[in-house]
């Protein structure tokens, strides 16, 4: 039933978003769509001269210009030139030079903390992409932002004296990782009254601008009352930059796999400050073969590692091992 | 006495309507210089601050001559208001509406040939855009202060002689 808890907080807010940037015709099929179906859309997926997909999170699903979600592209609403136009228009406020950066990166954030991936011709300046131009596919991933998730994990990542032990999530993608995160940074800097936990400075480094969903530098997701963000920055640098500058009892990031990260690590370890950070991949042993988290694990520093799973839908906390010891502190906790 | 007032009345008309002529002389480069650096604040706000389109144009808007900060806002609420329109047609809708008023035809087309590029590529062809419409405006400013300058007397004078030569035949 983790399907279920996952509606709650997605449709309002984060939907009204998603419409602001739709053209009227895309929109009007959109809105005619059943409640429990809005409530469970992930993704928009615009491809030019293809079939409108929406993405739920059981599978994707083609959709008519009548509003009506079929199994055969044959029939459904192709997306034309035009729609593409319109949508790269209403995302960028008919501004394209204002998102350079953005379409370097390849996405662009919106107020609310939706992502707009994008495609299309990209334009190369020497080694590096300078821009994107003729975009062609756009793929809306509407946000979720499922507070509460991370409540049962909490207690098994604080020491005795209430300190955030050195925590890695493991996850393959898609089973909620960063969801995870944002909610595990919420109530580490927020505090968890329950478990009489106060909540302590966090430092989050959102490289891809994920688990804040900042806007204008400003948060858009809920990360708690002491958590202090820098947007897309790479993660070795801006991890140095909140240590000198902010001064956290924790630091949190995503996606860590580089040799430069790790040597970061090191030395934030060092400096006495916990650490929060995700890794993609599905076992233990599967990830320590790459070089660079190989050495992190030769150092025996992690003290908690939490992998993530869909057995009982996405978020699924699968296991939670000692680092030390390598033995399993409990398992199957699922997200709701 | 009612020839006396008759005539008076026609120098009168035939003077004031001379002074307009002269003054769409007289206006139009000044116009076309204060839309010149419009679009060089405009430049400003898309090169330095990569400013979104509607409020770079508010931005310049609250800084520029009353007849061309009308223009300008409403391209912007054009382009807020109607969900997902180029800004080629916000552009046009403004420019039939708000035109700035001693802008002759060619200025017109100048500032709708900007519409066409304006918003839809990188920083660096933004500004040439810009730079090519301001330097046809340059050019336009030249040769209409060159006019003002012969224009704006003849017409001054013409007005009143014109008068007083109707005068003097009726009279």
């Amino acid at each position: 039933m983790q399907v279920d808890s996952y509606s709650q907080d997605i449709p309002g807010f984060a939907f009204k978003q998603v419409l602001s940037i739709l053209p009227v015709n895309l929109g009007d099929i959109i809105k005619r769509l059943p409640e429990k179906y809005i409530s469970n859309l992930e993704e928009i997926r615009l491809r030019q001269g293809r079939p409108l997909l929406l993405g739920f999170n059981n599978g994707d699903k083609y959709l008519t210009a009548n509003g009506e979600l079929v199994s055969e592209p044959n029939i459904s609403y192709i997306i034309t030139v035009e729609d593409i136009q319109r949508v790269t228009r209403l995302v960028s406020k008919s501004s394209l030079y204002a998102l350079e950066e953005e379409l370097k990166n390849g996405y662009i954030t919106l107020p609310g903390g939706c992502r707009v991936g994008l495609t299309g011709k990209v334009v190369m300046d020497g080694e590096k992409v300078k821009t994107i131009k003729y975009i062609s596919g756009l793929n809306i991933r509407i946000s979720r932002e499922v507070k509460g998730i991370a409540e049962k994990l909490l207690p098994y990542l604080l020491d005795k004296n209430k300190n955030v032990r050195h925590t890695l999530l493991l996850s393959p993608p898609r089973c909620g990782k960063t969801t995870l995160l944002r909610d595990l940074v919420r109530l580490l800097s927020t505090g968890m009254p329950a478990i009489k936990y106060s909540g302590t400075t966090v430092g989050l480094v959102d490289e891809r601008s994920e688990i804040a969903g900042c806007y204008c530098g400003v948060p858009q997701k809920d990360v708690g009352t002491r958590t202090d963000v820098l947007d897309g920055c790479p993660k070795a640098q801006g991890m140095m930059m909140l240590l000198r500058a902010m001064g956290p009892n924790v630091l949190a990031a995503d996606e860590i796999g580089k040799q430069e990260d790790v040597k970061v690590i090191e030395e934030v370890i060092n400096a006495g400050v916990s650490l929060l950070f995700t890794v993609h991949g599905s076992t233990l042993e599967e990830i320590t073969q790459r070089p660079a988290l190989e050495y992190l694990f030769n150092l025996k520093v992690i003290e908690r590692f939490v992998i993530l799973g869909r057995s009982r839908g996405v978020g699924t906390i699968e296991d939670i091992k000692c680092g030390s010891t390598g033995k399993t502190l409990g398992g199957r906790i699922c997200s709701s | 006495m009612f020839k006396l007032i008759g005539a008076l009345m026609i120098v009168s008309c035939t003077g004031i309507m001379g002074m307009i002529k002269a003054r769409e002389y007289a206006m139009r480069p000044r116009e076309l210089r204060s839309m010149q650096s419009a679009l060089q604040m405009l430049e400003t706000e898309i090169i330095y601050g990569a400013t979104p389109l509607p409020e770079a144009l508010e931005y310049v808007a609250e800084r520029c001559e009353k007849n061309i900060s009308r223009l300008f806002r409403q391209v912007e609420q054009e382009l807020i208001v109607s969900h997902g329109c180029t800004v080629k047609e916000a552009w046009d809708r403004a420019l039939y509406l708000y035109a700035p008023p001693f802008f002759q035809k060619g200025d017109t087309s100048i500032l709708s040939q900007l519409g066409n590029c304006l918003g839809m590529s990188d920083r660096e062809d933004q500004s040439k855009h810009l730079h090519l419409a301001m330097e046809q405006l340059k050019l336009e400013t030249t040769s209409a202060k060159e006019k003002a300058k012969s224009q704006v007397k003849l017409w001054n004078y013409m007005g009143f002689l014109a008068g007083l030569m109707i005068v003097t035949i009726l009279y």
